[in-house]
């Protein structure tokens, strides 16, 4: 058995899921984990499958293409990665980090430059640029994992300093807060 | 994951709508300070506040930066020193206070609650000596703070107590001439005080609590009113019912914050939880007040027909989502309308919507009426006496905490302004009927504990 990472990209609509699903289905794979997101009119899924002996990455990719390109979809289809799901988890603590401000080219360049730098990964990410100045059009969403050990003082300060070069109003939070607040 | 809407909206309420920890407060027992030599039993005060407290500030602000709540503010409550000092004369219990506040210095906090007395049912020898030391001891320091509860429903009223205290606040304010009577808004006369409040000045640590412990007071009159004003912005047509829900929902939330964080602290310095309380507490900023409430929920300004009524759903909401909120729940509780301390209800007191006679009304629906209420400098000992002992009836008769802090403020008279500084604020003069009280409080004795008391 060989799992796989399937990638499907198209602009939204009703189907998109069931298309894949047969498809997969119809080749034998068995579904692990699926995630989706839409962003303005377009559509992204995450599939990871269990797939047969019998099919490889080729014959796979081949099955989704015929089945998904003539309804306006584009497939990857790549070997799953070798690492564990949980490689971070136990070893950092989840944070929330929010800039928002004027919209200019190199925004999330510059924030994740400085995540990056300091081993900071992100587990999940929403930004919508909208235009213009208002702060509240312009907004970044991280949720990231900060190792332990880090020194969260420097951190705080290389990030706000990037912040105010970008002119951004950015909050470190640990997430808990925004649990506590909003969650029974 | 978290949605967008969770993230914004928590935002929001940090941003825009003063949300905060309006204090965490460190309870330091100083019953194992007591001494008969008072050199070593100051001593052993300084260095057993030093010694529990030096990281609290620390602490605090390192939790706060750490989920982007600022904890305001950071103080310390300390067992009655009437019983610990009990024997020392009131000359020490003045240095006591300076020792007090040079360790509250030290530590780096600007109020430590404590000086205070239990005296319902009789003054002691160490509460004589504590109330004489109080015009001196609260002129002369900054951030000492103190109580005396006169009253309880099991006791009734300490009407000897209560004219005691009259005179102690006359002479305090007369102490403290400089500054508008200051010395007055550091005391606080109580019917039914709790062992645990954190906020000030009400704060001390009761002889049943543990050796130290942290108690959170939350806040949030502006994240309440906000609330109020987006969802009648969204729909013109809301009644009272659901508004009512509303208040509970941010209760909830502001309660959330105030619990998390005061685990934090409590877990970081070693010591246990206590308690949250549940109060609006307002400042003196813009935004942040509870008088601003009333006017989000239609009433012209606190004070106006209607004021009892919207202060009890208020409150009422505030403890059901708060109760929810936090598995322990004390203090004092209920929302605060210091006077000069919210510029809204400083406001309507300035244009008269607001008399002693609708504050005290306001009291019996909420946890402390009379406070931070400024009053003419020529009010004689008797009738403050008085105010104070309308204040305890409600108080008693009713199960509940009621307290005064009221400020005579020498050489000025109603419609002037005296002026506090800082959270304390400023206040216009409330006018008070002098003159028709002396022979009722100078009759003393003790007001019998009302039938409500035989409970068990």
């Amino acid at each position: 058995m060989s799992n796989f990472v399937i990638s499907v990209f198209g602009t939204d609509r009703p189907g998109i899921v069931a298309s894949v699903s047969k498809a997969l289905f119809e080749s034998g794979c068995d579904v692990r984990d699926v995630s989706q997101t839409t962003l303005q009119t377009e559509f992204a899924g995450i599939f990871v499958v269990c797939a047969p002996e019998s099919l490889d990455l080729a014959g796979l990719a081949r099955k989704l293409e015929e089945d998904l390109i003539p309804y306006g979809l584009a497939v990857f289809v790549k070997p799953m990665g070798a690492g564990k799901a949980d490689a971070h988890a136990g070893k950092s603590e989840p944070f929330v980090i929010t800039a928002m401000g004027p919209d200019r080219l190199g925004l999330v360049a510059g924030i994740t430059e400085v995540m990056a730098g300091f081993g900071v990964n992100i587990v999940n990410l929403k930004a919508i640029f909208r235009g213009g100045d208002d702060p509240r059009r312009n907004i970044m969403i991280y949720e990231v994992n900060i190792p332990y050990g880090l020194d969260q003082a420097e951190f705080r300060d290389a990030l706000t300093r990037r912040a105010e070069e970008l002119e951004l109003d950015l909050s470190i939070q640990h997430r808990d807060i925004f649990e506590e607040i909003n969650r029974i | 994951m978290l949605t967008e809407r969770e993230v914004l909206s928590t935002l929001e309420m940090l941003k825009s709508e003063h949300l905060d920890v309006r204090t965490v407060t460190l309870g330091v027992s100083l019953l194992d300070c007591s001494s008969h030599d008072p050199d070593i039993f100051m001593t052993r005060i300084r260095e057993k506040i030093l010694s529990l407290a030096k990281d609290l500030v620390k602490i605090c602000n390192e939790v706060g930066d750490k989920y982007g709540i600022p904890v305001v503010n950071k103080r310390i409550s300390v067992s009655p020193v009437a019983v610990i000092g009990a024997g020392l004369s009131s000359k020490d219990l003045v240095k006591t206070a300076r020792v007090m506040d040079q360790s509250a210095e030290e530590v780096g906090i600007d109020f430590i609650g404590g000086f205070s007395a239990l005296v319902e049912k009789g003054l002691a020898r160490g509460d004589l000596s504590l109330i004489e030391a109080m015009p001196e001891a609260l002129s002369e320091t900054k951030r000492v703070c103190a109580s005396v509860n006169v009253a309880s429903t099991r006791a009734g009223i300490n009407m000897d107590a209560v004219y005691l205290m009259g005179k102690t606040i006359k002479s305090a304010a007369q102490a403290s001439a400089s500054s508008d009577g200051l010395a007055c808004a550091k005391i606080c006369v109580f019917a039914n005080i709790p062992q645990d409040i954190p906020f000030m000045a009400g704060a001390y640590l009761g002889i049943g609590e543990p050796d130290a412990v942290i108690n959170v007071g939350v806040s949030g009159p502006g994240v309440v009113k906000k609330a109020i004003d987006r969802a009648r912005a969204a729909k013109e047509s809301l009644h009272l019912g659901e508004l009512s829900e509303i208040i509970k929902r941010t209760a909830y939330k502001v309660t959330r914050v105030g619990e998390l964080i005061g685990r934090e602290v409590a877990s970081r310095l070693e010591v246990p939880f206590g308690v949250v309380d549940l109060s609006l507490a307002p400042t003196p900023n813009v935004g942040d007040s509870v008088g601003e409430i009333f006017q989000s929920l239609g009433l012209g300004c606190i004070g106006v027909p209607g004021s009892t009524a919207l202060l009890a759903m208020l409150n009422d909401a505030v403890k059901k989502g708060g109760a929810f909120a936090s598995s322990y729940v004390g203090g004092l509780s209920g929302a605060f309308i210091p006077v000069s301390e919210d510029l809204n209800i400083a406001e309507a007191a300035e244009k008269g919507f607001l008399t002693i006679e609708k504050l005290e009304a306001l009291t019996s629906v909420c946890s402390v009426g009379l406070d931070m209420v400024a009053i003419p400098g020529d009010t004689s000992p008797e009738t403050i006496s008085a105010i104070i002992a309308d204040e305890m009836a409600i108080g008693v008769m009713n199960k509940k905490t009621t307290a005064a802090r009221l400020i005579p403020v020498p050489g000025k008279k109603a419609g002037e302004k005296a002026f506090f500084g800082g959270l304390l604020g400023e206040a216009t003069i409330i006018s008070v009927r002098d003159g028709e009280s002396h022979d009722f409080i100078r009759m003393g004795g003790r007001i019998p504990a009302p039938i409500q008391s035989l409970v068990n």
